[in-house]
């Protein structure tokens, strides 16, 4: 049994986790995704528990991604539409390079080991020993990144709601910043735009990393998208329900004017 | 090599009376675990997942907001909750760089359960716990 | 007497009447230096708007108290009222913000910027001692001089957008957040943008040395003095750009803040986001207009036409008036400062250059003349005194309320519409307290809904979690997956940062919780303990009792 693929060849959730299939299947269709290798839950185990071989193993497959390296977790069985588990796993920004891939594996073992983590597995009715796998892809410098819904959380309309703030995504998903609102519906046709008051945008630094980064004043409630930018991410939310179905929470960055996608997952009930 | 190191569990007063064979499977199912100081290892009042043996490093005990005990190389915690899957008895902070092998409960219990000799020193020491607290 | 929350200062006004804590512009202590040189021209310029504008106050006083920034409004004396109606029909009917403006405009910018080249052009560390002292009073002047004429400006900076908030609220119901939008692109010259960094930008758009420099990942300050030693057009245009905001406080007004040369990565970016022309174009704002004059009632869209036309006229001078002024001025205050700090600590007679912000300006000077002064220790108490304390020790009010204002609608329409206008305005533009005193309620976003009553628990850290009891509202910055452990024994969350997709939304709307997220300032308005009403539908948060 594989232990390490390519990302576009994560196939079966059991082994790999639901966060390396997803992005694989977005691979698979097409969809910018930056690239990497999906390590099985087997071999996260095996690192974090010291082997050396699954050390020179995982390391061989990652080296030529080069560094740095986003390194996030992948578990079996999150992400269900019932639970969204958010910010219960973690993600690694900027792993330096491969030398240090092996002690993020551990602390990414241990995140799904945590004594929170397991009482929120409890609470969500998994009683089972938990198996995570873990995506590396090529860390992205973003000029601003963020999250779409497919569908509005609070008021349930059929629109696309985007938050989003300068530097990478870390701003907005850990609620760091009062990120740019923008509400779109689905022929493309701009709702709202509402500036954020973004004072610090996350960047990844030299020697491994972020660090929190306090912008200029002219860029504090300044909108960190265009409707250009606007309208790629509207196609992108069309791609994705395409593919994966209607409600997708997607997270995503633009760098060196791409629009990428981090990860695409359902909408939970009430999230 | 794979787990704990064996010289580290043999210093275990809860491991001393199992054999070379016996430790070192015991031994492999181990992981290491870093903490940085002032990092809380454990959280009091949340539910627990895994025991801990500390290699280097020492930690404090704190138990509705009394210091009552600093840990040190060689001790371990964090087995209660995984014995009666209740919440966590303690804060524990790492007081220094913490090195800790942990176990978590879907490895804990077989080793228990397969160890008379490990079960019966745990009981021993929650007997003492038990008579401390009624002291108390 | 009161004492501030859990510290062992204490807190009296610093005369009688009613202080307000102003946290938002002072977040921590102010230097000695700061408060000696700020309060008068402060006063000064206030009342001077005040009355200029028709105002029913005689302008504000700022105060300091243990270091903290407290501001009090002055009442004007009743034989003034006359004159006061008078002038603000006068003000309206004359536009007199215009007059204002190309005051600004023609006269008080450009003789600013003077003045401040004039000071810039002296490099402090080439002065003798005797030199820089000398030096050192000629910038503080020169900052009153500048403090004085931002406050001067404060009217005509918010007059006619808090006219626009005012009437175009009420035809639409539309909330001043998303109406400020529609002033975007209002001048070339807004907040950032200059001829200087037009130039900048064509200049480096020619020039692929300049480009592959920016897109490096060098130190920023290597690659801003390899910039600036450029030849041809490209390092004139750099030089002519740096000199221009170089010394602006980045952040905040007193000198104990950086200024954009002691941060190149933050230059760094701003330039290379500038010349790759990042952010929404000012294209968009067409659209919005026409969407919102859209939803006013027909009858009033004329009237709307020459609301939006002020506003947008005026609107710039809102930052201008700053960054042209005492923000320039206090960069220029900074420097000298810091090259005095660099020689007394050479000498061994402060112990870091950086404390030397903490001397009031006399001193200074006596510092730097060798005469008797505070000793190296003291200098740096009061600079650690400053890092280790904020404004959320501080009692937000001193002194006993005052009484109610009067009720617009008793006054002369011209009065009512001047003091409506202001207070939305500083109320949108600052989310300060000149706003009419209202009941304690924070805005933030409708997170999670449902509505919950319950007394808030200011918690920031993990370390502070056993103080959480079921039931609680938890008030903190943003919250992270440690704080899911609490979720419980929450009854609803509250968070200063954080937009509806971020985390603590989701997992509140998981957990069946209210929440209101972004509110910019819960932690410091909300006091622990406090019982406090949380509508997760409206997105307000209201302290009660």
């Amino acid at each position: 049994m594989k232990r390490v693929v390519p990302l576009g060849k994560a196939l079966d959730e059991a082994i790999f986790g639901s966060k390396a299939v997803g992005l694989g299947q977005a691979i698979r269709n097409g969809l910018p995704v930056p690239p990497g290798v999906a390590l099985s839950g087997s071999i996260v185990e095996a690192v974090a528990a010291g082997e050396r071989a699954a050390i020179k193993e995982a390391a061989k497959w990652v080296g030529p991604l080069g560094g740095p390296l986003a390194v996030r977790s992948s578990a079996a069985d999150e992400d269900g539409a019932s639970a969204s588990f958010a910010g219960q796993h973690l993600t690694l920004l900027n792993v330096p390079s491969v030398e240090q891939l092996s002690s993020a594996l551990s602390e990414i073992w241990w995140s799904a080991n945590s004594d929170s983590a397991i009482t929120y597995r409890q609470k969500v009715g998994l009683f089972t020993r938990p198996s995570v796998g873990v995506v590396v892809q090529a860390l992205l410098d973003p000029d601003s990144a963020g999250v779409m819904f497919t569908r509005n959380p609070v008021t349930g309309a059929d629109e696309r709601v985007i938050e989003a703030s300068w530097g990478l995504g870390e701003a907005v998903v850990a609620g760091i910043v009062i990120p740019d609102h923008y509400r779109i519906d689905r022929s493309g046709q701009v709702l709202e735009r509402k500036p954020g008051y973004k004072k610090i945008a996350v960047r990844s630094v030299a020697n491994g990393g972020t660090v929190e980064e306090k912008l200029s004043p002219e860029l504090v409630e300044r909108l960190c998208l265009n409707d250009d930018q606007l309208g790629e991410l509207n196609r992108l939310a069309g791609r994705c329900e395409q593919i994966y179905g209607s409600a997708r929470d997607v997270e995503w960055a633009i760098a060196g004017g791409t629009l990428y996608l981090l990860q695409c997952r359902a909408i939970t009930k009430g999230g | 090599m794979r787990g704990a190191p064996i010289k580290l569990l043999q210093r275990v007063p809860l491991f001393t009376d199992l054999n070379k064979r016996e430790l070192q499977q015991i031994a492999r199912l181990f992981k290491a675990r870093r903490f940085a100081e002032g990092q809380t290892v454990v959280q009091e009042g949340s539910g627990g997942a895994a025991f801990f043996v500390i290699e280097s490093g020492e930690a404090t005990v704190v138990i509705g907001g009394k210091k009552r005990t600093i840990l040190k190389p060689g001790d371990y915690f964090g087995e209660i909750a995984l014995i009666d899957e209740g919440k966590r008895m303690a804060t524990i902070t790492a007081s220094s760089e913490l090195v800790c092998y942990g176990l978590t409960y879907w490895d804990f219990r077989p080793v228990v359960q397969a160890n008379g000799v490990v079960g019966w020193k745990l009981l021993q020491r929650m007997a003492k716990m038990l008579r401390e607290s009624r002291e108390d | 007497m009161s004492a501030g929350k859990g510290t062992e200062l204490h807190f009296e006004p610093p005369s009688p009447g009613f202080w307000e804590l102003d946290p938002v512009h002072f977040p921590r202590p102010a230097t000695r230096y700061w408060m000696e040189v700020h309060p008068e021209p402060f006063k000064r310029g206030t009342a001077e708007f005040a009355r200029s504008y028709g105002m029913l106050i005689d302008g504000l006083e700022m105060a300091y108290v243990n270091g903290f920034a407290y501001k009090a409004v002055r009442p004007v004396a009743e034989d003034q009222l006359p004159e006061r109606f008078q002038r603000a029909e006068e003000v309206f009917k004359r536009k007199f913000w215009r007059e204002q403006l190309r005051d600004w405009n023609e006269t008080f910018k450009p003789t600013s910027i003077k003045a401040h080249r004039e000071l810039q052009s002296v490099d402090p560390e080439g002065l003798s001692d005797t030199d820089l002292a000398a030096h050192l009073a000629r910038c503080r002047d020169h900052h009153a001089e500048m403090l004085y004429q931002h406050m001067r400006f404060t009217a005509a900076a918010v007059v006619s957008i808090g006219d626009f908030l005012a009437h175009v609220g009420d035809w639409t119901g539309l909330p001043p957040a998303e109406l400020l939008g529609l002033m975007r692109g209002t001048s070339p010259v807004s907040a950032g943008a200059s001829a200087q960094l037009a130039q900048l930008i064509t200049a480096i758009g020619k020039d692929p040395r300049a480009q592959k420099l920016l897109e490096s990942k060098d130190d920023p300050g290597r690659v801003l003095e390899a910039l600036r030693s450029l030849d041809r057009n490209t390092g004139a245009a750099v030089s002519a750009y740096l000199d221009l905001v170089g010394y602006r406080l980045l952040d905040g007004f007193d000198i104990s803040n950086p200024c954009a040369l002691e941060l190149p990565d933050v230059l760094c970016r701003a330039i290379r986001a500038a010349v790759v022309g990042r952010g929404a174009d000012a294209s968009d704002v067409e659209g919005r207009i026409a969407d919102v004059r859209g939803k006013v009632p027909a009858q009033q869209r004329a009237r709307f036409d020459e609301l939006l036309e002020e506003a947008r006229l005026t609107y710039p001078i809102r930052d201008e008036r700053g960054v042209f002024s005492d923000i320039w001025a206090s960069g220029l205050m900074r420097r000298a400062a810091l090259a005095g700090g660099r020689r007394l600590a050479r000498k061994g007679r402060i112990h870091d250059a950086a404390h030397f912000v903490d001397a009031g300006l006399d001193e200074m000077r006596s510092l730097l003349s060798g005469a008797d002064g505070p000793s190296a220790d003291e200098l740096a108490k009061r600079f650690e005194y400053r890092a280790a304390h904020s404004s959320k020790e501080a009692p937000s009010v001193l002194g006993p309320p005052p009484s109610p204002p009067p009720d617009p609608s008793g006054l002369p329409p011209a009065v009512g519409r001047m003091m409506r206008a202001i207070g939305i305005a500083l109320e949108a533009l600052f989310g300060s307290s000149e706003a009419p005193h209202e009941e304690h309620m924070l805005r933030g976003l409708a997170a999670s809904r449902g509505v919950y009553e319950g007394p808030a628990r200011r918690v920031s850290h993990p370390s502070e979690f056993d103080r959480i009891k079921r039931g609680d509202v938890l008030v903190t910055e943003s919250t992270t997956e440690a704080f899911n452990i609490l979720l419980p024994l929450l009854g609803a969350i509250v968070t200063d940062s954080g937009g509806l997709l971020s985390h603590s939304a989701i997992v509140a709307r998981e957990y069946g919780i209210p929440g209101v997220v972004g509110t910019r300032e819960a932690t410091e308005r909300i006091a622990d303990g406090t019982r406090v009403r949380v509508d997760g539908d409206a997105g307000e948060v209201t302290v009660l009792a």
